[in-house]
Order: C-alpha cells, then sequence, then structure tokens
C-alpha cells in the first residue's frame, strides 16, 4: 500500500510517518512539501491513500482534495490539520473526505485512522 | 534539513496548531469562518543591532493595541499580542455582532474587554501549546491590556531583562478583511536556551 502525506512542516510529516509506521506494516510512505508537490506525486504514484493538511503554500488542501477528486472522485482522503473550525470541517466533510483530524497526531488518532484504513 | 532550519520547522507548527485551535475558538464566539495564513517565526535577539520595527510590517501605522500575558517557571517571558487598533475594532465589531463600519479608535470598557478576552484566548492557546508540545507546565498572570504608539511600543518591547524575542505573524482573513497581527514572545536567555534543549528533544524523537 502507498500512502501519500502532504505537509508543509517536515516535522508533521515525520510524526505521521512514525506514528502510521508502526501500525500499518507493508507500506510505503511518500511525502510532499506543499499542495503542488502533492498534486504532482498523487499523479506520478497513485496512492491509496491520501493525507493532506490544509494550510499550505502554493497550491493549500482545501484546493488539492478539489484537483485531487477531479482526477479520481473516488480518492480515499484524510485531512490532517490545525484548524479546529467546525465549518471548515463541514464544508471538507462535503468534499467526501474519509475522515478529518486535528493535529497534532498523536497514537490515539493514528490508531483511528489505522482501523478505518483497516476496516476495523 | 538543516538543524537550524528544521528546529524553527518544529516551532513554527507548535504555533501553526496552537494559532488554529485560536482561530477555532474565536470562530465560535463571531460565528463566522475564519481563514488562516501560513505562519512566519523569527528569532532576534535585541542585543544586536537590530530595528525592532523591521520586524513589525504593516502593523507599524497608527496605535497598536497590545494584550500581553507573563509566564514563569522553567520558560520565563512575556508574550504579546499586537494588533492595529482599527483591525481591532473590526473584531470587537464582529464579536458584538454589529454590522457597522464603524472603525472608532477610542475604545470603551467594554471594548477593553473584549479585547482582553481576545487576547487571552489567543496568546493561551499558544503559550499553552508551547507547554504542551514541550512538557513543561507554565504559570501565566492575568492578561493586560494597553494602546501604544510604535515608539512606545519599541521602548516596551525592548526589555533588557528578556533580550530574546520569537516573533510569530498571524494573519486572520474573517469576510474578506485581513487583520494582520504579531505576536512577540520576550524570553530570558536561559528560557531561550531550555526551549531550544527541548526542540532539539523533540528532534532526536523523530529520529529514533
Amino acid at each position: 500500500m502507498k500512502i501519500l502525506v502532504v505537509d508543509d512542516s517536515v516535522f508533521s510529516q515525520k510524526i505521521t510517518c512514525n506514528l502510521m509506521k508502526g501500525l500499518l506494516t507493508d507500506t510505503e510512505f511518500i511525502v510532499a512539501g506543499d499542495g503542488e508537490e502533492g498534486l504532482e506525486k498523487y499523479k506520478a504514484i497513485q496512492p491509496d491513500y491520501l493525507f493532506v493538511d490544509l494550510l499550505m503554500p502554493k497550491i493549500d488542501g482545501k484546493e488539492l482534495i478539489r484537483l485531487v477528486k477531479e482526477i479520481d472522485s473516488t480518492a480515499k482522503i484524510i485531512v490532517i490539520s490545525a484548524d479546529v473550525q467546525k465549518n471548515v470541517r463541514e464544508e471538507l466533510e462535503k468534499a467526501d473526505i474519509l475522515a478529518f483530524i486535528n493535529k497534532p497526531l498523536n497514537e490515539d488518532k493514528a490508531k483511528l485512522i489505522s482501523a478505518l484504513i483497516k476496516g476495523e | 534539513m538543516s538543524e537550524d532550519s528544521l528546529r524553527n520547522d518544529i516551532l513554527k507548527e507548535i504555533f501553526n496548531i496552537s494559532v488554529g485551535k485560536a482561530a477555532g475558538l474565536l470562530s465560535e464566539i463571531i460565528n463566522r469562518t475564519i481563514i488562516l495564513t501560513v505562519p512566519q517565526v523569527d528569532v532576534l535577539n535585541i542585543n544586536e543591532e537590530i530595528q525592532l520595527e523591521d520586524y513589525l510590517p504593516k502593523v507599524t501605522d497608527g496605535a497598536l493595541m497590545v494584550s500581553s500575558i507573563s509566564f514563569h517557571d522553567i520558560l520565563k517571558g512575556k508574550a504579546n499580542l499586537i494588533f492595529p487598533a482599527h483591525k481591532m475594532r473590526t473584531f470587537i465589531n464582529l464579536c458584538m455582532n454589529e454590522n457597522n463600519e464603524n472603525d472608532d479608535t477610542t475604545f470603551t470598557d467594554i471594548d477593553y474587554d473584549i479585547i482582553k478576552e481576545i487576547g487571552n484566548i489567543i496568546l493561551n492557546s499558544i503559550v499553552g501549546e508551547v507547554g504542551n508540545f514541550l512538557d513543561i507546565r507554565l504559570d501565566y498572570s492575568l492578561p493586560e491590556v494597553k494602546v501604544f504608539t510604535q515608539l512606545n511600543l519599541k521602548k516596551n518591547l525592548e526589555n533588557k531583562e528578556y533580550p530574546h524575542i520569537l516573533i510569530l505573524y498571524i494573519t486572520f482573513i474573517i469576510d474578506e478583511t485581513e487583520i494582520e497581527g504579531v505576536i512577540l514572545v520576550n524570553l530570558t536567555l536561559n528560557s531561550l536556551n531550555e526551549l531550544m534543549k527541548n526542540l532539539d528533544r523533540i528532534e532526536k524523537k523523530l529520529y529514533e
């Protein structure tokens, strides 16, 4: 399985990959540092899951989700963001995302994502 | 990535998370979505020849509204939230659910109370999140609010007891109005060292 992690913070990229690696075996994690790079990598590798931050330079997370859904309406997207606003979450949930997780990602939240992916 | 830039990245992400939390709380108060921008962080030493006003872009015209809280224990310093007074008026109008275009910068006691609460929410989110990440318990003072001219603010911030300043630039966009602010955290040398030590510890853990 391939998971593309798009986040402009190297710190958050590492936290996400480190936590998820412990829960998902046989998974390759690929990272991108902004929405533009994220879109390019998405097209190139066609990951099974896309983890996306919202607040990013160049193309923000919301726009990236829109562009990815244009390419593949069934894309499996999990938002991992510091934005805790109810309106933002509701707006994104309409875009057919799998989950909206608030940063900081911790072990409990990573387990939730893992269970979602494993279909538990 | 170099050691310095990863430290800066960690610090920026901690601030990003805390500003996101603060925006969530403020959004509930004003019942509107707040659009955030990518925050920027700088670390300055006022003993070096720096012009503090150079680091306060776009918030230096007219009166400045400053909300502050002091904190102590392992980290000792003062966090200041700085917004141009006329932009603060926009926030107050939104909090009071007033749609008028009034940008009067004469503030009533009720206005000050609202500003104190907004400052309290934002600064507590930021200082609290830094404490959470670094696993440090911080005790804060009650928030205070003052109006400064640019010159007075500069003098006030250049506090010899706290020679190191962390600067965080934040922008909230509400109903297409940009509210650009700056958060300045004055720190003692020991506190800055402690902060850096803790950031190094976090960095090390990433590679374990």
